[in-house]
């Protein structure tokens, strides 16, 4: 089964038809996106990067398509595979919030479709039981630990219905 | 002074490591810190909801803090994921317009977050007791080597953690020293450890672990220790059966910082909860006193 994301696998013989600065606005006005133009390509990101070695697109790459406005952008595999070490963030000298821009754009390409299947399936396990995981009893009770305090799940399937959580890939 | 938090203990701690938990709640009997138990905590958010929709994070994680707000309580997580994210979730909601549109979420629930909540991680906890903890070390761990590996979340963004230094944290290794154990320096400490990988691409998270594990081998250590069940996960789960490629084990024991703390204070080896331990600790046992 051919993957929904990471499939923009080089910049190799594409031709772009037109860049979209409404695309760079839109990035810029995100959780951590107020700096992004002002990234002048060092690359200092990359270089601290964990998987600079194992991506196709590296982040100093995602960063240049922010800034010139390629939606393209979406479908590299950076995206999905940011471990969220935020070395990039905590180095870069133009104090741009590389990793949470990245956030942002997980939530772009999840509404699209475009996403591990992974991430699909804990959305639906955050939604039905509040938690991604749960307790291991008989751990606990060999270790003497009480049960751990419980969760009225209607609580937080309402806030998650007010957030419309369930409904985000629903223009797909 | 007694000092005391409602304990977020978050989902993969009760899940799949109840002796980080145990060995937690030993460590802070014994100091005199009040653990109370959180009612109806939630996932914390995690960066796997903040991957997936900002808006449902910052009111799952709003919702947490919002509660041990109302009941006049600090919080107090041993997880690093929960840690970043809470606190992520706060500094994001320092944005007025963030904090009003969360406040609108939670009013349906009869809850507001005002901001005036404190998280903090077990080991900042535990740093400022470091005399304290000095004082209590009667079995001394001598000739453990720790590859200590401080996560990510626990020190970056720093601004956001506020913990150590992102680029040279050494707190969390000043107390395990106080152990008599030695906190050896290994080239990819500070490298992540590839568990939020997991759930999008095993195959490189296990790359990365690979790594890791090659890194705290070449420095001579003989065990790996966290503070954080998400990357326990990697070097007590995902390790076991892991090989270099001249199919050398790159196997290490791994433990968490409380039970070493907690074996060195000579605590009730039970609660330290050894047995749960996934990678052998044979190789280290003289030391542990097993």
């Amino acid at each position: 089964m051919t993957e929904s994301w990471g499939q923009f696998k080089s910049f190799e013989g594409k031709k772009f038809k037109a860049l979209d600065p409404e695309f760079t606005a839109e990035v810029s006005k995100l959780i951590g996106g107020q700096d992004l133009t002002t990234c002048f390509q060092c690359a200092k990101c990359s270089a601290g990067c964990p998987v600079s070695d194992k991506v196709n697109i590296q982040i100093h790459e995602v960063m240049r398509m922010l800034v010139f406005g390629l939606t393209e952008v979406l479908q590299t595999d950076m995206i999905w595979l940011c471990t969220t070490c935020y070395t990039c963030q905590e180095r870069c000298p133009q104090g741009i919030d590389i990793t949470d821009i990245l956030f942002g754009l997980k939530n772009m390409a999840y509404r699209k479709g475009i996403a591990p299947l992974g991430y699909v399936t804990s959305a639906k396990a955050l939604y039905d039981t509040g938690k991604l995981y749960s307790p291991t009893e008989w751990e606990r009770e060999d270790l003497g630990l009480d049960d751990v305090p419980e969760l009225d799940v209607a609580e937080t399937k309402k806030m998650l219905d007010k957030t419309k959580l369930r409904k985000l890939q629903e223009d797909m | 002074m007694t000092q005391s938090y409602e304990v977020f203990l978050g989902c993969a701690i009760p899940s799949r490591f109840n002796n980080y938990e145990s060995s937690m709640r030993a460590v802070a009997k014994e100091l005199g810190v009040k653990l109370i138990d959180f009612d109806g905590a939630s996932c914390c958010g995690t960066v796997v909801l903040k991957s997936i929709d900002e808006h449902s994070w910052l009111s799952m994680g709003g919702r947490n803090l919002a509660l041990a707000e109302q009941r006049g309580h600090d919080i107090v997580t041993p997880c690093n994921g929960c840690f970043g994210s809470l606190k992520d979730t706060a500094h994001v909601l320092h944005d007025k317009k963030q904090l009003k549109a969360v406040n609108k979420v939670l009013s349906g629930l009869g809850l507001e977050y005002t901001g005036k909540v404190k998280v903090r991680h077990f080991v900042e906890v535990l740093y400022d007791l470091k005399d304290e903890i000095a004082k209590k070390i009667v079995k001394p761990l001598d000739g453990l080597k720790i590859a200590f590996h401080p996560g990510c979340h626990l020190i970056r963004p720093s601004n956001v953690a506020g913990f150590d230094d992102p680029e040279l944290p050494n707190k969390v290794d000043e107390l395990l020293e106080l152990t008599g154990a030695k906190s050896v320096p290994w080239g990819l400490k500070l490298k992540c450890c590839g568990s939020p990988l997991l759930i999008a691409s095993e195959d490189i998270a296990t790359e990365i672990l690979r790594e890791k594990m090659k890194s705290a081998k070449e420095a001579g250590a003989n065990c790996v220790v966290t503070n954080c069940p998400a990357c326990h996960t990697q070097f007590d789960v995902q390790a076991i059966g892991l090989k270099d490629e001249n199919d050398e084990s790159l196997e290490l024991p791994a433990l968490f910082i409380t039970q070493i703390l907690g074996a060195a204070m000579g605590l009730d080896s039970e609660q330290i909860g050894f047995e749960l331990n996934r990678v052998s600790l044979d190789p280290i046992n003289d030391i542990l006193g097993l």
